[in-house]
C-alpha cells in the first residue's frame, strides 16, 4: 500500500523495538517505549461514551471490497472482520494470525494447495441476518467484480478465480471456492501453494458481508458486517458514524468495543486537526503530519504523544533501463551520496533511519551492518561517489528526479535532484500532482530515471515487499517495480521462497535484502514513524497500536469521571 | 482637384508643435509644451509615484543582482540543499535545519542572512532568484498580453462588423472564465507534459509556461479598452482624412490609431504587470506556476505555511517583496495615469 497525504499510509508495525533495533537512528524527540495497549499500566475507563474522531480526509471507500488506505481500514478493520485476522496484541505477537470469524486455523492440504476454514457457529452480521458459509465466495467476488485495487491478490491465487474475472458476470462462480452450508465449511483451492495466502484472507478485503450484498460500491450505504462497530451514519465526504453494534459474537481474543459511538470528521486544516485533539475538541487524529502544530502538542502533552516506527521502506528507485542507471556504479555512487541525516530532517524527525529494504520488524530483515554506502549516521563519502561517476564516464549526464506536489516527496525530489548535482550529474526535480504520480512513473513510457516511493505493508510477510523488486511484476502500465529491477538472482530466490512457512524462508529473504542493498538495486533510507496523540479525556495507555491493524479502535476508552 | 488639408493626419494629442500648421502659431505666444513632456512634469511632481518608481528599480536591480549575491555573498546556490550541515553563527555551530526538521532563522550576515528553508537552501538567495523569476515572468507576459490585446483591439476596433463579433465574442468567452481556475487547469496539464506545438517545444519546468498562460489570461482587460478607444478615434476627422487619402487600412492602424493608444497601453502597462506578479505567485501557490527547482516567491508562501509559528520568516520575506514589487508597481502606474490624463480613472477589473 503506497502513502500519500490523502490516501495516506499503509499497514503498521512497531515490531522494531520488540525486535530490539530501537538503538538505530538519533531520534531526539518522542518516547519510543514500545507499543501502547497490551494490558501494561491500564488506566481505570468507562464502559460506553461518544468520541470524536479527525481525519486529514474522508477515507478512499467504506466498502471493505474496495478500501485500500489506512484511513479506510482503520475504520472497516472492526466492522468487517475476515476469517483469519492478527492477535489483538503489541509488538512482535500482534503480527502473529487467529482465528476470526472460522473457528480455528484452516486445514491445509493437497501441498498446500487447499485450504479449509470452518465459520463459527450461530455468527450474525449487524443487522441480524445469520452469516452463512457461501458469503465468503460472494464477499471475494464483489473484490473482483468492483476491480477493487485488492483483487489481484484473489485473482492471481484462488483457482478459477481468473476465469470468473474473464468472464466478467458477477454472478458466475469462483470454481476454488466451495462451500457447505451444513457443516459451514469453506474450501478454497489455490493455483500454487502460497505462504502468502493466510496473511491474503487477514486483508479486510476478506471482510464478510451477506450474500445479497449487490455488487456496487457501497460507500453512501455501507453493508452490514460481523464487527465490534457498525457504520450508522455517512454524511457526504465530511463525517461518518461508527455505533457499537449489539449483534457482535463472543469470540476469543476480540473483545467487544469500549466506545459507543465514534463520530468521525473531515478537518482539512492541518492546523486545527492537532490543536482541536490538545485542547480535547477531538479525542484522536489518524496520521498526523510534521509540523509546527505537532511540535507544540509533543512539548505540552508528553503524556499523550508517543511515535510508532511503521513496517514501510522509503526509497529512491533508479530506473535500471534508462541511462545513466543501466550502470550500476552509478547508482552505487547516488547510494553514497544520499546523506541519510539529510532525509531524516526532510520527514520533521520521523524517520527511523536505515538502508535495509525489508523494514524492520518484518519477517526476514536482517540489519545490512554495516551499511555498504556508509554509516547512516555519519556524512555521505561524496569523493567516492564523485569518483563512481567518473569512472562510470556519466559526469554531466541529465536526470529528472520524480517526486509528487505532497510536502516529503516534494522535498526529497529536491534533495535527491541537489545531492545528484553534486556529485557531478546534471539532475533536476520533477514534481507533479500526488494523485497521477505513481500511474506516471509507472508507465514504462515516461521513462522515470529515478525518484521518491514508498511502501507500506498490507500483510506482515516479505513478499509483500519483494514483489516490488521483481522481474516478473514489470509491466508496461501500472508498473510497481519503478527501477524495472531484474535481478535473475533475485526473481528466482523471491519465487523458491514464496511456499514456504515463513520461519523456514526468514534467511532466505534476508539474504535477498542484503543483495538489494548491496547491488545498488534501490535505495532504501528508512521507515516512517507514526506519531500517535489522543485527548485527555481518553485512556492514552489502554490504546492499542497495533503492529499491522494501526489504532485499534475497539480500544479506545473514556476515562472515568469524562462525559 | 483636391487641396492640400491644413492639418496633418494625426491627433492633435500627439502633435508636436512642428507638425502643426504654421499659420495656426501665434509668433508672440511661449513655446508650446508637448503633451509627454506635460505628463513628465506632472510625473515629476507626484513624489510618491516617483519613490515608488524607484522602488521598483532598486528591486529590478537586484533581482539582477542575485547571482553576485550567490556566489560571493552567500557562497551558494539557489537550489543546493543543505540539510544536515551547520555553520558558525557567533562562534557557535549551528544546525541549519534541526533534526526536527526547522530550518534556521535569519543570520543577518552573509550566509543565510534571512535564514533557511526546509531543504537548508538560502532563503536571501532563493528571494533574490525568486525576484528575477517574478519580474521575468511579470514583463514577458504583460508584454505578451499587451501585443495581442492591441492587436486584436485594433482589429475588433478598426473594422467593426464580423471580425468585430468574432474577438469580441471570443473575448467574452475568455471573461467568463474565472483567471486563476483557467490558469490551474492551464499550468497543471502544461506543467506535467509541456507545451508542443509543431517545431515549437516548451519543457513543463520552463519559466515559459507561467508566462505564456498569464500572458494569454490577460489580453481580455486590455483588449476591451482598447477596442473602445478605436472604435471612437476611427470616427474622428484625422482619420477620415487618412482615408481621403488613400492610406492603407494597416498603415491606418499603425501610423495613426496606434500613436494615439500609446497614453492608454502607458497606463496600463505597469498595472498589467503587477497583475501578472500576482498571479504568477498565485498560480506557484497553488502548484501551477513555477516549477521546481526554481525559485518563486508564492512557491516559497506555500511551503512556509506549514512553519509558520517556528519558522516565520519562510513566509513573510516572499510576501514583503510580493507586496512591495505590486505595491510600487500599482503606484507608479497610477502616478503615470494621473499624468498622462489626470481626467481618466482606468482600473484593471478582476
Amino acid at each position: 500500500m503506497r502513502s500519500t497525504l490523502r490516501t495516506l499510509m499503509g499497514l503498521i508495525a512497531v515490531l522494531v523495538l520488540a525486535l530490539g533495533v530501537a538503538g538505530c537512528g538519533g531520534d531526539d524527540g518522542g518516547d519510543e517505549g514500545g507499543a501502547t495497549g497490551g494490558g501494561e499500566d491500564q488506566a481505570a475507563v468507562q464502559e460506553g461514551g461518544t468520541a470524536t474522531f479527525n481525519y486529514a480526509s474522508f477515507p478512499d471507500y467504506l466498502d471493505p471490497a474496495m478500501s485500500y488506505t489506512v484511513a479506510g481500514w482503520q475504520a472497516l478493520i472492526p466492522t468487517y472482520t475476515p476469517l483469519l485476522t492478527y492477535r489483538r496484541e503489541a509488538g512482535a505477537a500482534g503480527a502473529q494470525l487467529m482465528p476470526g470469524l472460522a473457528e480455528a486455523m484452516p486445514e491445509v492440504t493437497n501441498g498446500g494447495k487447499t485450504y479449509t476454514f470452518k465459520l463459527r457457529e450461530g455468527l450474525k452480521y449487524s443487522d441480524g441476518t445469520a452469516v452463512k458459509a457461501s458469503d465468503f465466495e460472494h464477499t471475494i467476488k464483489r473484490v473482483i467484480t468492483l476491480e477493487s485495487g485488492g483483487a489481484p491478490f484473489y485473482v492471481g491465487a484462488i483457482e478459477g478465480a481468473e476465469a470468473y474475472q474473464k468472464a466478467g458476470k458477477a454472478k458466475g462462480d469462483i470454481t476454488g471456492i466451495e462451500a457447505d452450508e451444513a457443516t459451514r465449511e469453506i474450501t478454497v483451492n489455490l493455483t500454487e501453494a502460497s505462504g502468502q495466502f493466510p496473511f491474503i484472507v487477514s486483508m479486510d478485503f476478506g471482510g464478510l458481508v451477506p450474500g445479497d450484498t449487490p455488487f456496487e460500491i457501497l460507500t453512501k450505504k455501507p453493508p452490514p458486517g460481523v464487527g465490534q462497530f457498525k457504520i450508522t451514519k455517512v454524511e457526504g465526504n465530511r463525517a461518518f458514524t461508527l455505533e457499537k453494534n449489539e449483534n457482535f459474537p463472543e469470540i476469543p481474543g476480540l473483545p467487544p468495543a469500549k466506545l459507543d459511538k465514534i463520530q468521525i470528521n473531515v478537518v482539512k486544516n492541518a492546523e486545527r486537526q492537532v490543536r482541536d485533539v490538545l485542547t480535547n475538541e477531538a479525542d484522536y487524529l489518524d496520521d498526523p503530519s510534521a509540523g509546527d502544530a505537532l511540535q507544540e502538542f509533543q512539548q505540552q502533552a508528553t503524556d499523550r504523544y508517543k511515535e510508532q516506527t511503521t513496517n514501510s521502506t522509503y526509497y529512491y528507485f533508479l530506473n535500471h533501463r534508462t541511462p545513466p542507471f543501466d550502470d550500476e556504479k552509478v547508482r552505487q555512487a547516488v547510494a553514497y551520496a544520499v546523506d541519510e541525516r539529510a532525509v531524516v530532517r526532510i520527514y520533521g524527525g520521523l524517520m527511523e533511519p536505515g538502508c535495509n529494504f525489508l523494514p524492520p520488524g518484518m519477517e526476514g530483515h536482517q540489519k545490512v551492518d554495516p551499511c555498504p554506502w556508509g554509516d547512516p549516521g555519519q556524512p555521505p563519502d561524496l569523493e567516492k561517489a564523485k569518483s563512481l561517476i567518473k569512472e562510470a564516464g556519466a559526469e554531466g549526464e541529465k536526470v529528472l528526479v520524480w517526486g509528487n506536489d505532497e510536502d516529503d516527496s516534494r522535498q526529497n525530489a529536491e534533495y535527491l535532484a541537489s545531492a545528484m548535482k553534486g556529485i557531478g550529474l546534471d539532475a533536476r526535480p520533477k514534481i507533479i500532482e500526488g494523485s497521477v504520480f505513481f500511474t506516471t512513473v509507472g508507465n514504462q513510457r515516461t521513462k522515470a530515471q529515478a525518484g521518491f516511493t514508498n511502501w507500506f505493508q498490507d500483510f506482515p510477510h516479505p513478499g509483500n515487499f519483494l514483489f516490488l523488486v521483481a522481474g516478473d511484476t514489470i509491466q508496461p502500465t501500472n508498473n510497481q517495480n519503478f527501477g524495472n529491477v531484474d535481478d535473475p538472482e533475485i526473481n528466482t530466490a523471491i519465487k523458491e521462497l514464496n511456499p514456504k512457512e515463513l520461519s523456514e524462508a526468514s534467511d532466505g529473504y534476508a539474504e535477498i535484502d542484503r543483495k538489494l542493498v548491496e547491488r545498488a538495486h534501490v535505495v532504501p533510507y528508512g521507515s516512517k514513524k507514526i506519531p500517535l496523540i489522543t485527548s485527555e479525556r481518553i485512556a492514552f495507555e489502554n490504546v492499542l497500536f497495533h503492529p499491522v491493524l494501526q489504532a485499534d479502535y475497539t480500544t479506545f476508552a473514556l476515562k472515568e469521571g469524562e462525559q | 482637384m483636391a487641396t492640400e488639408p491644413t492639418v496633418k493626419p494625426t491627433d492633435p494629442l500627439t502633435a508636436t508643435p512642428a507638425t502643426l500648421d504654421p499659420a495656426q502659431v501665434d509668433p508672440a505666444a511661449p513655446p508650446a509644451t508637448g503633451p509627454w513632456k506635460l505628463a513628465w512634469r506632472r510625473l515629476r511632481r507626484n513624489k510618491v509615484a516617483l519613490a515608488f518608481g524607484v522602488l521598483f528599480v532598486l528591486l529590478i536591480l537586484s533581482a539582477l543582482a542575485a547571482p553576485l549575491w550567490a556566489e560571493h555573498v552567500a557562497n551558494t546556490t539557489p537550489d543546493r540543499n543543505r540539510l544536515a550541515d551547520q555553520i558558525i553563527v557567533d562562534g557557535k555551530p549551528r544546525d541549519i535545519v534541526s533534526v526536527r526538521g526547522i530550518p534556521m532563522g535569519p543570520t543577518w550576515r552573509g550566509e543565510y542572512f534571512l535564514g533557511a528553508d526546509e531543504n537548508g537552501r538560502d532563503v536571501m538567495v532563493r528571494l533574490l532568484y525568486g525576484a528575477r523569476n517574478s519580474v521575468f515572468i511579470g514583463l514577458t507576459a504583460a508584454l505578451i498580453t499587451t501585443v495581442l490585446a492591441v492587436l486584436l483591439g485594433l482589429l475588433a476596433g478598426y473594422f467593426r462588423g464580423w471580425i468585430d463579433a468574432l474577438i469580441s465574442r471570443g473575448l467574452d468567452v475568455l471573461w467568463a472564465f474565472p483567471v486563476l481556475l483557467l490558469g490551474i487547469a492551464l499550468g497543471v496539464s502544461l506543467a506535467t507534459e509541456g507545451l508542443s506545438i509543431g517545431p515549437i517545444t516548451v519543457a513543463g519546468n520552463s519559466l515559459w509556461i507561467p508566462t505564456l498562460i498569464i500572458g494569454f489570461v490577460g489580453i481580455v482587460y486590455l483588449a476591451r479598452p482598447v477596442r473602445g478607444q478605436v472604435l471612437g478615434l476611427r470616427e474622428k476627422e484625422f482619420i477620415e482624412v487618412a482615408r481621403a487619402q488613400g492610406m492603407s487600412d494597416w498603415r491606418i492602424m499603425t501610423r495613426e490609431l496606434l500613436p494615439n493608444l500609446f497614453s492608454t497601453i502607458l497606463v496600463f502597462f505597469p498595472l498589467i504587470m503587477a497583475n501578472a506578479i500576482l498571479l504568477e505567485a498565485a498560480l506557484s501557490f497553488l502548484g501551477a506556476g513555477v516549477q521546481a527547482p526554481s525559485p518563486s516567491w508564492g512557491t516559497m508562501i506555500d511551503t512556509g505555511l506549514d512553519r509558520l509559528r517556528g519558522a516565520p520568516h519562510l513566509t513573510i520575506a516572499p510576501g514583503v517583496m510580493l507586496i512591495m514589487t505590486v505595491l510600487s508597481l500599482n503606484i507608479f502606474g497610477e502616478g503615470v495615469r494621473d499624468a498622462l490624463d489626470p481626467r481618466a480613472k482606468v482600473r484593471l477589473e478582476h
